[in-house]
């Protein structure tokens, strides 16, 4: 127990500090926000993916491992408590002498169930119990959260997770699924402010090995299930049709992305490279292009250009506007917006579920069932009942005090 | 309608306000009498301020939960609500000129924020917000009449005038089981605003559990008070410790709420 409390303080010591650290940077990062001495250290220390790191996950491990123990050592007792219908040997919480008729007081109390029987030396005894589900309370959330760590440390290891981008009509494939992914439509709803309402994909998945197929409709907060793998809304951006011609003549075309890279067909060293897109372009003096509105009202391309891996210059184009190298033109047209479709594939997430709510079971028990037990022994001067309660003992002393008509001392 | 809400929570802020001002003035006083002015000034007040987060949410046409404005205003009421809960249940007016300092810090806190009603992004435009939230009011709520009950358990015996505390404030024993129950409800709560959240986060964001700054603070603050739950029922730790306890948990909720919100931006930056 002392082990779970020390380690449960180290979690907690150690989740804080992982958070005031941006994770998942680089050493330069951290020495250009810090100091170079600090960055080593969070370096080091890997606290730059402290959740994933050998100290953190070694932690979780005695954790689960101190926990397992535990609740395998509660066991055997808690079935022996549950099953005990015999006269307490603990101190009761309280005592009342002189009872004349001590199945109406345990009746007052919520008591139905009254099991009679006889002491060692032989007098006749009552024994009643409620709540007994409330001795379970700890040990159900102790499976509880080891289920849920269990889940999510094994869903961590095992889940696959894959993107696919790209305007309606294209069709990507889904990481080494197997899966090809093709994208039917895919809308924004707008609010007359001008605010997005909601982003809306409408996509279809092919198994490429059987060819079978499935169509669904995937929005924020409303995933599709398809293939065995969710499918989910994450994000959206600009994409735009990208012309190459040759001494004047047509030689490729593609729609791009903004954010990707278009290797001249049969010039691969020479390469155009979007970087982004201004639906209603204005140039803002000391910040650059930037865009005065969502709506297409003055379309803007900014654009890079790379040969053998070097900048040979950068600018923002606009629609009919084209950019010359050596025999080539490019030209930007028909901007539209692509979705990004985010699949995942967890089998372990129904387990952490389960272990939240198993938890919360269990904290419930422990919480709101509180184990009363009852118990009168027939003495001359008639019944003297006691009460004890394991949880919540002051108010249930109280309770049972006024029902018997006795005054707290 | 937004001019309403307005008043409503003007009122709202000058009713708490009120409320604790005649809680001060009874426990200098000693008169019963005013505390049951101050009381029922309390629930007016959470009666007023009710009906301000009802008239925002028709204003808004969707629930009043989405930003720290809204956020903030509901944690008042919670907190308002769970003490009311307690004071009248445990006859203790006393928890009253606690709470109600905080609780009009809180919505203090509220009235220095944004009130401008901003249409919901797409992640938020979800049944679980109302679930989520709601949950996560009544878990800071208890968390809060917890920590007040922690800290009139550190003053009790360095307040003057013995007779009539012991009157009107339950005795050390009684008032650290009253301190657990809340840190108990808050505790259930907390966990059923993790489960929700993260039920909620598997759908919005397609990973429930994203070790984001708000998540990985809400796992402290459930660490602290798991910790502090489990060394009163299997330690006995009962009394100053457990007041203490009671006390850094609730600043772990405020660090939770406030302190993430402004110095460790993430997904849940809105909130």
């Amino acid at each position: 127990m002392r082990f779970a409390i020390v380690l449960l303080v180290v979690l907690a010591i150690a989740c804080s500090i992982a958070s005031l650290v941006t994770q998942g940077q680089s050493y330069e990062w951290y020495a250009q926000r810090y100091s170079e001495r600090t960055a080593a250290l969070i370096i080091a220390l890997r606290l730059d993916d402290a959740f994933h790191s050998a100290w953190f996950i070694a932690i979780n491990g005695f954790l689960c491992l101190n926990l397992m123990l535990c609740t395998l050592q509660q066991l055997p007792g808690l079935i022996k408590r549950t099953k005990a219908h015999k006269l307490p040997s603990e101190m009761p919480d309280a005592q009342a002498e002189g009872i004349d008729d001590p199945e109406k007081l345990f009746v007052k109390l919520g008591m139905r169930t009254i099991v009679r029987g006889e002491d060692g030396e032989g007098r006749e005894t009552l024994f009643a119990a409620k709540n007994r589900a409330g001795i379970w309370g700890a040990f159900v959330c102790h499976i509880g959260i080891l289920l849920l760590i269990v889940g999510f440390s094994l869903g961590q290891m095992t889940h696959g997770e894959f993107t696919a981008y790209g305007v309606p009509g294209q069709t990507r494939a889904v990481g080494d699924t197997g899966l090809a992914l093709t994208i039917d439509d895919f809308s924004i709803g707008l609010r007359e402010d001008d605010t997005v309402e909601q982003y809306e994909s409408k996509i279809t998945v092919t198994d490429l090995k059987s060819g079978a197929s499935e169509t669904a409709s995937v929005s924020v907060n409303n995933p599709a299930d398809l293939f065995g793998m969710r499918f989910y809304q994450n994000s959206t951006g600009w994409a735009a049709k990208v012309s190459v011609l040759k001494d004047g003549l047509p030689l490729d075309s593609a729609v791009v992305c903004a954010g990707e890279l278009l290797p001249i067909k049969d010039k691969p060293e020479l390469i155009v490279y979007f970087n982004a897109f201004y639906p209603d372009l204005v140039m803002v003096s000391g910040v650059g292009p930037s865009t005065a509105s969502g709506q297409l009202n003055n379309p803007g391309y900014l654009y890079s250009v790379y040969y053998n891996g070097e900048l040979l210059g950068m600018n923002v184009l606009k629609d009919g506007e084209v950019v010359t190298i050596d025999e080539y033109t490019v030209a930007f047209s028909e901007p539209q917006s692509y979705t990004l479709i985010q699949i995942k594939r967890d089998f372990f997430a129904p387990i952490a579920l389960a272990g939240g709510v198993v938890t919360l079971i269990g904290l419930f028990l422990a919480f709101y069932l509180q184990p009363q037990k009852l118990w009168g022994v027939r003495e001359d001067a008639g019944w003297t009942v006691s009460a004890s309660c394991r949880k919540g003992g002051k108010l249930f002393k109280e309770r049972f005090l006024n029902a018997a008509g006795r005054k707290e001392a | 309608m937004i001019h309403l809400e307005n008043v409503l929570f003007t009122i709202t802020l000058i009713m708490y306000l009120a409320a604790m001002l005649i809680y001060f003035v009874f426990i200098a006083a000693k008169k019963d009498a005013v505390s049951k002015v101050a009381v029922t000034v309390h629930i007016a007040g959470l009666f007023i301020h009710t009906a301000a987060i009802v008239v925002r949410g028709i204003a808004a046409g969707r629930l009043p939960l989405t930003n720290q404005y809204e956020f903030a205003s509901a944690f008042a009421w919670g907190l308002s609500l769970v003490s009311l809960l307690f004071i009248v249940k445990f006859k203790f007016p006393v928890l009253g000129a606690f709470a109600a300092p905080v609780t009009f810090l809180i919505i203090g806190y509220a009235a220095m924020q944004s009130k401008t009603i901003h249409s919901l992004m797409p992640a938020l435009k979800s049944g679980w917000l109302g679930v989520h939230v709601s949950t996560a009011i009544i878990a800071y709520g208890s968390f809060g009449v917890s920590f007040v009950l922690g800290i009139i358990f550190l003053l009790r015996d360095k307040l003057k005038d013995r007779g009539f505390l012991d009157q009107h404030i339950p005795n050390k024993e009684k008032l650290d089981l009253i301190s657990y129950r809340s840190a108990a409800l808050g505790m259930l709560f907390l966990t059923f605003t993790m489960i929700t959240g993260a039920i909620w986060a598997e759908r919005a964001w397609g990973s429930y559990w994203s070790w984001d700054p708000k998540e990985t603070w809400s796992l402290v603050t459930w660490i602290v008070y798991a910790v502090y739950l489990h060394l009163r029922i299997r330690r006995g730790w009962r009394g100053r410790s457990a007041a203490i306890f009671a006390v850094i948990g609730f600043i772990c909720v405020m660090f939770t709420y406030v302190g993430v919100n402004t110095l460790l931006p993430g997904v849940h930056s809105y909130a």
